[in-house]
Protein backbone atom coordinates (compact mmCIF):
# COMPACT_ATOMS: atom_id res chain seq x y z
CA UNK A 1 0.00 0.00 0.00
CA UNK A 2 1.16 3.54 -1.09
CA UNK A 3 1.90 5.57 1.88
CA UNK A 4 -0.64 8.29 0.32
CA UNK A 5 -3.54 5.72 0.28
CA UNK A 6 -2.33 4.51 3.99
CA UNK A 7 -2.37 8.50 4.95
CA UNK A 8 -5.88 8.92 3.31
CA UNK A 9 -7.25 5.87 4.95
CA UNK A 10 -6.03 6.86 8.40
CA UNK A 11 -8.02 10.19 7.80
CA UNK A 12 -11.20 8.56 6.60
CA UNK A 13 -10.66 6.43 9.62
CA UNK A 14 -10.16 9.47 12.27
CA UNK A 15 -13.62 10.94 10.84
CA UNK A 16 -15.14 7.79 11.34
CA UNK A 17 -14.26 6.91 14.62
CA UNK A 18 -15.29 10.52 15.23
CA UNK A 19 -18.43 10.06 14.28
CA UNK A 20 -18.84 6.48 15.80
CA UNK A 21 -17.21 6.36 19.35
CA UNK A 22 -19.67 9.06 20.76
CA UNK A 23 -22.50 7.27 18.92
CA UNK A 24 -21.69 3.92 20.65
CA UNK A 25 -20.93 5.94 24.35
CA UNK A 26 -17.50 4.72 24.36
CA UNK A 27 -16.35 9.07 24.33
CA UNK A 28 -19.26 10.93 26.21
CA UNK A 29 -21.03 13.19 24.23
CA UNK A 30 -19.82 16.00 26.85
CA UNK A 31 -16.63 15.26 25.81
CA UNK A 32 -16.63 14.93 21.95
CA UNK A 33 -20.10 15.35 20.37
CA UNK A 34 -20.50 13.11 17.50
CA UNK A 35 -19.67 14.96 13.87
CA UNK A 36 -23.63 14.77 12.50
CA UNK A 37 -24.65 16.65 15.53
CA UNK A 38 -21.54 18.88 15.49
CA UNK A 39 -22.59 19.89 11.79
CA UNK A 40 -26.13 20.07 12.42
CA UNK A 41 -26.10 22.02 15.85
CA UNK A 42 -23.51 24.70 13.87
CA UNK A 43 -26.58 24.32 11.00
CA UNK A 44 -29.45 25.11 12.63
CA UNK A 45 -27.94 28.19 14.57
CA UNK A 46 -26.27 29.44 10.76
CA UNK A 47 -27.40 32.95 11.66
CA UNK A 48 -25.80 32.95 15.22
CA UNK A 49 -22.43 31.79 13.69
CA UNK A 50 -22.56 34.15 9.90
CA UNK A 51 -23.16 37.31 12.41
CA UNK A 52 -19.89 36.16 14.59
CA UNK A 53 -17.94 35.40 11.70
CA UNK A 54 -18.97 38.73 10.49
CA UNK A 55 -18.08 40.23 13.77
CA UNK A 56 -14.31 38.13 13.85
CA UNK A 57 -13.64 38.61 10.20
CA UNK A 58 -13.57 42.37 10.32
CA UNK A 59 -11.52 42.35 13.50
CA UNK A 60 -8.96 39.54 11.51
CA UNK A 61 -9.00 41.95 8.63
CA UNK A 62 -8.03 44.78 10.48
CA UNK A 63 -5.12 43.37 12.92
CA UNK A 64 -4.12 41.64 9.59
CA UNK A 65 -3.33 45.34 8.07
CA UNK A 66 -1.57 46.35 10.96
CA UNK A 67 0.48 43.16 11.84
CA UNK A 68 1.44 42.24 8.34
CA UNK A 69 1.65 46.05 6.69
CA UNK A 70 4.06 47.14 10.20
CA UNK A 71 5.99 43.69 10.40
CA UNK A 72 6.53 43.56 6.92
CA UNK A 73 8.02 46.91 6.53
CA UNK A 74 10.20 47.36 9.54
CA UNK A 75 11.51 43.62 9.15
CA UNK A 76 12.56 44.93 5.49
CA UNK A 77 14.32 47.28 6.77
CA UNK A 78 15.56 45.60 9.82
CA UNK A 79 16.43 42.96 7.14
CA UNK A 80 18.87 44.91 4.67
CA UNK A 81 20.35 47.08 7.16
CA UNK A 82 23.22 45.36 8.90
CA UNK A 83 23.87 47.67 12.02
CA UNK A 84 20.09 47.64 13.17
CA UNK A 85 19.93 43.47 12.55
CA UNK A 86 22.87 42.83 14.31
CA UNK A 87 21.37 45.17 17.04
CA UNK A 88 17.76 44.77 17.51
CA UNK A 89 17.14 41.34 15.94
CA UNK A 90 18.65 39.15 19.27
CA UNK A 91 16.36 41.66 21.56
CA UNK A 92 13.31 41.04 18.87
CA UNK A 93 13.67 37.16 19.63
CA UNK A 94 14.37 37.42 23.25
CA UNK A 95 11.07 39.54 23.05
CA UNK A 96 9.09 36.49 21.25
CA UNK A 97 9.81 34.12 24.08
CA UNK A 98 7.69 36.00 26.15
CA UNK A 99 3.96 34.97 26.47
CA UNK A 100 1.86 37.59 24.72
CA UNK A 101 -0.77 36.82 25.92
CA UNK A 102 -0.33 38.17 29.44
CA UNK A 103 -0.63 41.32 27.59
CA UNK A 104 -4.58 41.15 26.73
CA UNK A 105 -5.67 42.44 30.24
CA UNK A 106 -3.86 45.45 29.93
CA UNK A 107 -5.55 46.00 26.61
CA UNK A 108 -8.90 45.81 27.88
CA UNK A 109 -8.33 48.30 30.82
CA UNK A 110 -7.37 50.33 28.08
CA UNK A 111 -9.41 49.82 24.99
CA UNK A 112 -12.79 48.04 26.39
CA UNK A 113 -13.85 44.89 25.68
CA UNK A 114 -15.21 45.84 22.28
CA UNK A 115 -13.29 45.42 18.84
CA UNK A 116 -10.83 47.75 19.91
CA UNK A 117 -8.86 45.32 22.22
CA UNK A 118 -9.03 41.94 19.93
CA UNK A 119 -7.16 44.40 17.61
CA UNK A 120 -4.60 45.63 19.45
CA UNK A 121 -3.93 42.46 20.88
CA UNK A 122 -3.99 40.69 17.48
CA UNK A 123 -1.67 43.22 15.94
CA UNK A 124 0.85 42.79 18.68
CA UNK A 125 0.46 39.04 18.35
CA UNK A 126 0.93 38.72 14.52
CA UNK A 127 3.62 41.30 14.07
CA UNK A 128 6.53 39.83 15.87
CA UNK A 129 6.75 36.72 13.83
CA UNK A 130 5.92 38.40 10.90
CA UNK A 131 9.01 41.21 11.29
CA UNK A 132 11.36 37.65 12.33
CA UNK A 133 10.44 35.95 9.25
CA UNK A 134 10.66 38.55 6.45
CA UNK A 135 13.61 39.95 8.53
CA UNK A 136 15.31 36.41 8.04
CA UNK A 137 14.10 36.67 4.02
CA UNK A 138 15.24 39.50 3.11
CA UNK A 139 18.83 38.39 4.19
CA UNK A 140 18.38 35.87 1.54
CA UNK A 141 18.21 38.01 -1.64
CA UNK A 142 21.18 37.39 -3.41
CA UNK A 143 23.98 40.13 -3.13
CA UNK A 144 24.84 39.21 -6.34
CA UNK A 145 21.89 39.99 -7.94
CA UNK A 146 22.14 43.63 -6.28
CA UNK A 147 25.48 43.75 -7.37
CA UNK A 148 24.97 43.30 -10.95
CA UNK A 149 22.16 45.87 -11.10
CA UNK A 150 24.58 48.10 -9.58
CA UNK A 151 27.31 47.85 -11.90
CA UNK A 152 25.09 47.97 -14.83
CA UNK A 153 24.46 51.20 -13.81
CA UNK A 154 20.96 50.85 -11.98
CA UNK A 155 19.32 53.08 -10.17
CA UNK A 156 18.49 53.14 -6.62
CA UNK A 157 14.85 53.48 -7.66
CA UNK A 158 15.32 51.15 -10.25
CA UNK A 159 17.39 48.81 -8.23
CA UNK A 160 14.19 48.52 -5.26
CA UNK A 161 11.60 47.95 -8.17
CA UNK A 162 12.92 45.53 -10.24
CA UNK A 163 15.76 43.79 -7.86
CA UNK A 164 14.56 43.87 -4.14
CA UNK A 165 11.11 44.04 -4.73
CA UNK A 166 10.65 41.09 -6.74
CA UNK A 167 13.37 39.03 -5.21
CA UNK A 168 11.56 39.77 -1.64
CA UNK A 169 7.81 38.76 -2.84
CA UNK A 170 7.93 34.82 -1.44
CA UNK A 171 9.61 36.48 1.72
CA UNK A 172 6.78 38.86 2.18
CA UNK A 173 4.15 35.97 1.24
CA UNK A 174 5.47 33.52 3.93
CA UNK A 175 5.51 36.46 6.52
CA UNK A 176 1.85 36.83 5.50
CA UNK A 177 1.06 33.60 5.96
CA UNK A 178 2.58 33.23 9.41
CA UNK A 179 1.58 36.50 10.57
CA UNK A 180 -2.09 36.29 9.14
CA UNK A 181 -2.65 32.91 10.66
CA UNK A 182 -1.50 34.49 14.01
CA UNK A 183 -4.06 37.29 13.71
CA UNK A 184 -6.83 34.83 13.52
CA UNK A 185 -5.55 32.79 16.47
CA UNK A 186 -4.67 36.27 18.24
CA UNK A 187 -8.53 37.36 17.69
CA UNK A 188 -10.30 34.23 18.64
CA UNK A 189 -8.41 33.54 21.85
CA UNK A 190 -9.10 37.61 22.82
CA UNK A 191 -12.48 36.68 21.99
CA UNK A 192 -12.54 33.57 23.90
CA UNK A 193 -11.33 35.26 27.10
CA UNK A 194 -12.88 38.77 27.52
CA UNK A 195 -15.40 39.86 24.75
CA UNK A 196 -19.29 39.88 23.59
CA UNK A 197 -19.52 38.99 20.20
CA UNK A 198 -17.41 36.70 17.90
CA UNK A 199 -16.55 32.85 17.09
CA UNK A 200 -14.40 32.84 20.02
CA UNK A 201 -17.10 34.78 22.62
CA UNK A 202 -19.90 31.93 20.70
CA UNK A 203 -17.37 29.23 21.90
CA UNK A 204 -16.63 30.18 25.44
CA UNK A 205 -20.72 31.19 26.18
CA UNK A 206 -21.61 27.32 24.76
CA UNK A 207 -18.80 26.01 27.10
CA UNK A 208 -20.34 27.66 30.23
CA UNK A 209 -23.32 25.50 29.20
CA UNK A 210 -21.37 22.54 28.42
CA UNK A 211 -23.64 22.39 24.97
CA UNK A 212 -20.37 20.70 23.37
CA UNK A 213 -22.10 20.46 19.81
CA UNK A 214 -22.32 24.42 19.61
CA UNK A 215 -18.83 24.57 21.12
CA UNK A 216 -17.53 22.11 18.49
CA UNK A 217 -19.19 23.35 15.57
CA UNK A 218 -17.47 26.93 16.49
CA UNK A 219 -13.86 25.43 16.62
CA UNK A 220 -14.79 23.92 13.29
CA UNK A 221 -15.47 26.94 11.97
CA UNK A 222 -12.32 28.22 13.01
CA UNK A 223 -10.24 25.27 11.94
CA UNK A 224 -11.93 25.94 8.52
CA UNK A 225 -11.06 29.38 8.89
CA UNK A 226 -7.34 29.40 9.30
CA UNK A 227 -7.56 26.34 6.97
CA UNK A 228 -8.77 28.79 3.87
CA UNK A 229 -6.51 31.35 4.88
CA UNK A 230 -3.26 28.98 5.12
CA UNK A 231 -4.38 27.78 1.33
CA UNK A 232 -4.92 30.85 -0.02
CA UNK A 233 -1.88 32.23 0.42
CA UNK A 234 -0.19 29.31 -0.19
CA UNK A 235 -1.88 29.12 -3.57
CA UNK A 236 -0.74 32.58 -4.65
CA UNK A 237 2.71 31.58 -3.04
CA UNK A 238 2.94 28.96 -5.88
CA UNK A 239 1.55 31.75 -8.53
CA UNK A 240 4.14 33.66 -7.40
CA UNK A 241 6.97 30.88 -8.00
CA UNK A 242 8.27 32.35 -10.93
CA UNK A 243 10.08 34.78 -8.69
CA UNK A 244 11.65 32.28 -6.96
CA UNK A 245 15.62 32.71 -7.26
CA UNK A 246 16.46 29.47 -5.93
CA UNK A 247 17.88 30.97 -2.50
CA UNK A 248 15.37 29.47 -0.47
CA UNK A 249 16.49 26.19 0.99
CA UNK A 250 14.28 22.84 0.51
CA UNK A 251 10.69 23.03 1.24
CA UNK A 252 10.66 20.91 4.53
CA UNK A 253 12.53 23.23 5.45
CA UNK A 254 10.71 26.33 5.06
CA UNK A 255 8.23 24.81 6.38
CA UNK A 256 10.07 24.05 9.08
CA UNK A 257 11.31 27.95 9.69
CA UNK A 258 8.19 28.74 9.67
CA UNK A 259 6.45 26.46 12.01
CA UNK A 260 8.49 27.37 14.48
CA UNK A 261 7.78 31.10 14.55
CA UNK A 262 4.64 30.12 15.16
CA UNK A 263 3.75 31.13 18.66
CA UNK A 264 1.83 28.19 20.67
CA UNK A 265 -1.03 28.63 21.22
CA UNK B 1 35.16 42.42 21.76
CA UNK B 2 35.13 46.12 20.87
CA UNK B 3 32.25 45.95 18.67
CA UNK B 4 30.08 43.43 21.06
CA UNK B 5 31.09 46.13 23.83
CA UNK B 6 29.75 48.40 21.63
CA UNK B 7 26.90 46.73 21.11
CA UNK B 8 25.29 45.65 24.50
CA UNK B 9 25.86 49.37 25.37
CA UNK B 10 23.69 50.55 22.30
CA UNK B 11 20.89 47.68 23.50
CA UNK B 12 21.48 48.63 27.03
CA UNK B 13 20.29 52.18 26.19
CA UNK B 14 17.48 51.44 24.27
CA UNK B 15 16.27 49.40 27.24
CA UNK B 16 17.09 52.52 29.23
CA UNK B 17 15.57 54.99 27.00
CA UNK B 18 12.12 52.78 26.56
CA UNK B 19 11.61 52.87 30.56
CA UNK B 20 12.62 56.54 31.09
CA UNK B 21 10.00 57.53 28.21
CA UNK B 22 7.22 55.43 30.22
CA UNK B 23 8.43 56.92 33.63
CA UNK B 24 8.21 60.50 32.02
CA UNK B 25 4.50 59.92 30.08
CA UNK B 26 3.30 58.84 33.14
CA UNK B 27 4.83 61.05 35.47
CA UNK B 28 3.88 64.34 33.87
CA UNK B 29 0.44 62.94 32.86
CA UNK B 30 0.39 63.01 29.26
CA UNK B 31 -1.08 59.50 29.52
CA UNK B 32 -3.09 59.35 32.74
CA UNK B 33 -1.27 57.39 35.49
CA UNK B 34 -4.42 55.44 36.16
CA UNK B 35 -3.86 53.54 33.42
CA UNK B 36 -0.03 53.73 33.22
CA UNK B 37 1.54 53.81 36.20
CA UNK B 38 5.14 54.68 36.19
CA UNK B 39 7.95 52.29 35.63
CA UNK B 40 9.09 53.43 39.24
CA UNK B 41 5.88 52.69 40.93
CA UNK B 42 5.73 48.92 38.91
CA UNK B 43 9.14 47.66 39.75
CA UNK B 44 8.12 48.58 43.48
CA UNK B 45 5.08 46.98 43.08
CA UNK B 46 6.98 44.06 41.65
CA UNK B 47 9.05 43.75 44.73
CA UNK B 48 5.70 44.22 46.76
CA UNK B 49 4.31 41.30 44.90
CA UNK B 50 7.25 38.62 45.37
CA UNK B 51 7.27 39.16 49.25
CA UNK B 52 3.49 37.99 49.08
CA UNK B 53 2.68 34.61 50.11
CA UNK B 54 -0.52 34.51 47.86
CA UNK B 55 1.75 35.30 44.72
CA UNK B 56 4.43 33.09 45.35
CA UNK B 57 2.23 30.30 45.22
CA UNK B 58 0.66 31.56 42.55
CA UNK B 59 4.18 30.84 40.78
CA UNK B 60 4.66 27.79 42.12
CA UNK B 61 1.40 26.27 40.83
CA UNK B 62 2.17 27.61 37.40
CA UNK B 63 5.79 26.11 37.38
CA UNK B 64 4.62 23.07 38.59
CA UNK B 65 1.88 22.94 35.59
CA UNK B 66 4.92 23.69 32.95
CA UNK B 67 7.21 21.70 34.32
CA UNK B 68 4.64 18.82 34.24
CA UNK B 69 3.25 19.33 30.74
CA UNK B 70 7.18 19.98 29.58
CA UNK B 71 8.39 16.53 31.75
CA UNK B 72 5.52 14.44 29.80
CA UNK B 73 5.82 16.26 26.05
CA UNK B 74 9.76 16.51 25.94
CA UNK B 75 10.24 12.06 26.13
CA UNK B 76 7.00 11.65 24.05
CA UNK B 77 7.11 13.88 21.61
CA UNK B 78 11.07 13.08 21.69
CA UNK B 79 9.44 9.14 21.10
CA UNK B 80 7.47 9.80 18.02
CA UNK B 81 9.50 12.03 16.14
CA UNK B 82 12.49 9.68 16.46
CA UNK B 83 10.11 6.94 14.90
CA UNK B 84 9.13 9.22 12.41
CA UNK B 85 12.53 10.14 10.98
CA UNK B 86 13.94 6.86 11.19
CA UNK B 87 11.11 4.47 9.47
CA UNK B 88 11.07 6.11 5.81
CA UNK B 89 7.33 4.71 5.07
CA UNK B 90 6.27 5.73 8.63
CA UNK B 91 7.71 9.26 7.48
CA UNK B 92 5.79 9.26 4.34
CA UNK B 93 2.37 8.16 6.19
CA UNK B 94 2.91 10.54 9.17
CA UNK B 95 4.69 13.72 8.09
CA UNK B 96 1.77 15.51 6.08
CA UNK B 97 -0.72 14.67 8.65
CA UNK B 98 1.63 15.83 11.53
CA UNK B 99 2.63 19.35 9.40
CA UNK B 100 -1.00 19.86 9.39
CA UNK B 101 -1.30 18.99 13.21
CA UNK B 102 1.55 21.72 13.39
CA UNK B 103 -0.51 24.58 11.58
CA UNK B 104 -3.58 24.49 12.83
CA UNK B 105 -4.50 26.68 16.05
CA UNK B 106 -3.94 24.89 19.02
CA UNK B 107 -5.96 27.32 21.31
CA UNK B 108 -9.04 26.73 19.93
CA UNK B 109 -9.05 23.61 21.56
CA UNK B 110 -9.00 24.88 25.42
CA UNK B 111 -12.78 24.83 25.95
CA UNK B 112 -12.72 20.56 25.16
CA UNK B 113 -9.93 20.11 27.48
CA UNK B 114 -11.96 22.25 30.36
CA UNK B 115 -15.13 19.83 29.21
CA UNK B 116 -12.77 16.79 29.49
CA UNK B 117 -11.00 17.53 32.67
CA UNK B 118 -12.83 20.01 34.39
CA UNK B 119 -10.98 22.92 35.56
CA UNK B 120 -7.75 22.13 37.51
CA UNK B 121 -3.98 20.67 37.53
CA UNK B 122 -5.02 18.38 35.14
CA UNK B 123 -6.34 20.44 32.56
CA UNK B 124 -3.58 23.03 32.48
CA UNK B 125 -1.04 20.06 32.34
CA UNK B 126 -3.42 18.49 29.44
CA UNK B 127 -3.79 21.49 27.34
CA UNK B 128 0.21 22.40 27.64
CA UNK B 129 1.01 18.54 26.68
CA UNK B 130 -1.24 19.38 23.88
CA UNK B 131 -0.02 23.22 22.82
CA UNK B 132 3.62 21.76 23.09
CA UNK B 133 4.01 18.27 21.71
CA UNK B 134 3.80 18.79 17.99
CA UNK B 135 6.73 21.35 18.13
CA UNK B 136 8.46 18.67 20.10
CA UNK B 137 7.83 16.00 17.04
CA UNK B 138 8.82 18.53 14.33
CA UNK B 139 11.98 19.75 16.32
CA UNK B 140 13.07 16.15 16.97
CA UNK B 141 12.51 15.05 13.36
CA UNK B 142 14.86 17.88 12.13
CA UNK B 143 17.20 16.60 14.67
CA UNK B 144 17.14 13.08 13.18
CA UNK B 145 17.59 14.58 10.02
CA UNK B 146 20.83 16.45 10.85
CA UNK B 147 22.91 13.89 11.68
CA UNK B 148 25.21 13.14 8.49
CA UNK B 149 25.02 9.45 6.94
CA UNK B 150 28.92 9.39 6.25
CA UNK B 151 29.52 9.82 10.24
CA UNK B 152 27.05 6.85 10.51
CA UNK B 153 28.75 4.95 7.65
CA UNK B 154 32.28 5.73 9.55
CA UNK B 155 30.86 4.65 12.51
CA UNK B 156 29.65 1.72 11.86
CA UNK B 157 32.33 0.36 9.53
CA UNK B 158 34.87 0.71 12.48
CA UNK B 159 32.49 -1.29 14.29
CA UNK B 160 31.10 0.85 16.39
CA UNK B 161 28.09 -0.95 18.91
CA UNK B 162 24.61 1.17 19.12
CA UNK B 163 25.39 2.37 22.01
CA UNK B 164 28.81 4.55 20.76
CA UNK B 165 26.72 5.60 18.02
CA UNK B 166 23.72 6.91 19.73
CA UNK B 167 26.29 8.51 22.41
CA UNK B 168 29.03 9.68 19.72
CA UNK B 169 27.39 10.11 16.73
CA UNK B 170 23.74 10.79 17.26
CA UNK B 171 23.83 12.83 20.24
CA UNK B 172 26.49 15.25 19.61
CA UNK B 173 24.92 16.26 15.64
CA UNK B 174 21.28 16.15 17.56
CA UNK B 175 22.62 18.32 20.66
CA UNK B 176 22.48 21.95 19.11
CA UNK B 177 19.15 21.31 17.24
CA UNK B 178 17.69 19.78 20.38
CA UNK B 179 18.68 22.71 22.94
CA UNK B 180 16.85 25.17 19.69
CA UNK B 181 14.03 22.72 20.41
CA UNK B 182 13.80 22.61 24.00
CA UNK B 183 13.90 26.65 24.07
CA UNK B 184 11.09 26.59 21.29
CA UNK B 185 9.23 24.10 23.33
CA UNK B 186 9.10 25.83 26.11
CA UNK B 187 7.75 29.18 24.72
CA UNK B 188 5.22 27.12 23.13
CA UNK B 189 4.19 25.07 26.55
CA UNK B 190 4.54 28.34 29.38
CA UNK B 191 2.26 29.71 26.52
CA UNK B 192 -0.48 27.08 26.52
CA UNK B 193 -0.26 26.98 30.05
CA UNK B 194 -0.42 30.77 30.97
CA UNK B 195 -2.86 31.33 28.71
CA UNK B 196 -5.38 28.41 29.92
CA UNK B 197 -4.87 29.94 33.44
CA UNK B 198 -6.27 33.38 32.49
CA UNK B 199 -9.12 31.41 30.67
CA UNK B 200 -10.89 29.49 33.65
CA UNK B 201 -8.76 28.58 36.80
CA UNK B 202 -8.73 29.24 40.12
CA UNK B 203 -5.15 29.68 40.78
CA UNK B 204 -1.70 30.16 39.10
CA UNK B 205 0.05 33.37 37.96
CA UNK B 206 -2.60 33.54 34.55
CA UNK B 207 -5.12 33.42 36.76
CA UNK B 208 -4.35 35.91 39.21
CA UNK B 209 -2.97 38.77 36.20
CA UNK B 210 -6.26 38.44 34.14
CA UNK B 211 -8.35 39.02 37.53
CA UNK B 212 -5.83 41.97 38.09
CA UNK B 213 -6.72 43.34 34.74
CA UNK B 214 -11.09 42.94 35.50
CA UNK B 215 -10.45 44.78 38.70
CA UNK B 216 -8.55 47.38 37.10
CA UNK B 217 -5.14 47.01 39.78
CA UNK B 218 -2.78 48.22 36.80
CA UNK B 219 0.02 48.61 39.17
CA UNK B 220 -0.47 44.86 39.88
CA UNK B 221 -1.13 43.55 36.36
CA UNK B 222 1.89 45.71 34.93
CA UNK B 223 4.12 43.70 37.60
CA UNK B 224 3.01 41.30 36.96
CA UNK B 225 3.14 40.98 33.30
CA UNK B 226 6.92 42.42 33.57
CA UNK B 227 7.05 39.16 35.90
CA UNK B 228 6.22 37.08 33.84
CA UNK B 229 8.17 38.49 30.83
CA UNK B 230 11.47 38.77 33.28
CA UNK B 231 10.94 34.61 33.62
CA UNK B 232 10.62 34.06 29.94
CA UNK B 233 13.31 35.86 28.90
CA UNK B 234 15.20 34.70 31.01
CA UNK B 235 14.95 31.23 30.91
CA UNK B 236 15.58 31.73 26.89
CA UNK B 237 18.52 33.54 27.38
CA UNK B 238 20.01 30.92 29.79
CA UNK B 239 19.24 27.82 26.62
CA UNK B 240 20.76 30.28 24.59
CA UNK B 241 23.72 30.66 25.90
CA UNK B 242 24.31 27.06 26.46
CA UNK B 243 23.16 26.50 22.69
CA UNK B 244 26.13 28.94 21.93
CA UNK B 245 28.51 26.97 24.46
CA UNK B 246 27.29 23.53 22.03
CA UNK B 247 27.88 24.66 18.84
CA UNK B 248 31.51 23.64 18.55
CA UNK B 249 30.05 20.42 17.77
CA UNK B 250 27.74 21.69 14.86
CA UNK B 251 29.08 20.61 11.99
Amino acid sequence: MSAKTLRHLIVIGLIVLWELLPRTGLIPELFLPSLSSTLIAGWTDAAEYGHALAVTLYEVVVSMAFACGGGILLGAIVGSLPRPRVLIMPMVSSLYAVPLVILYPVFTVWLGIGSESKIAFASIYGFLPTMLATAAGIQTIDPQLLLAARSMGATLSQRLVRVIMPAAIPTVLSGLRVGGALVIVGVVVSEMLISSAGIGYLISRYRTILDSPHVFAGVLLVLFLAITFNAAIRWIERKAAIWQTGTRAGHANDEMASGAMQPAT
Amino acid sequence: MQGTFAINLARIAIIVAILALWEVLSRTGIINPRLLPSASDTFVTLGDLLQRAAVQKDLMVTAAEVLAAFAMAVPFGAVIGFLVAENRYFADVAKPLLFFAFSIPKSIFLPMFILVFGVGFAQKVGFGFFSTIFIVIMSTTTAVESVKVEHLTVARSYGATPWQTAFRVYLPSMLPVLLEALRISMIFNLTGVILAEMYASRDGIGHQIATWGENFQMKQLLAGVVMVAAIAMTFNELVRWVEARCSHWRT
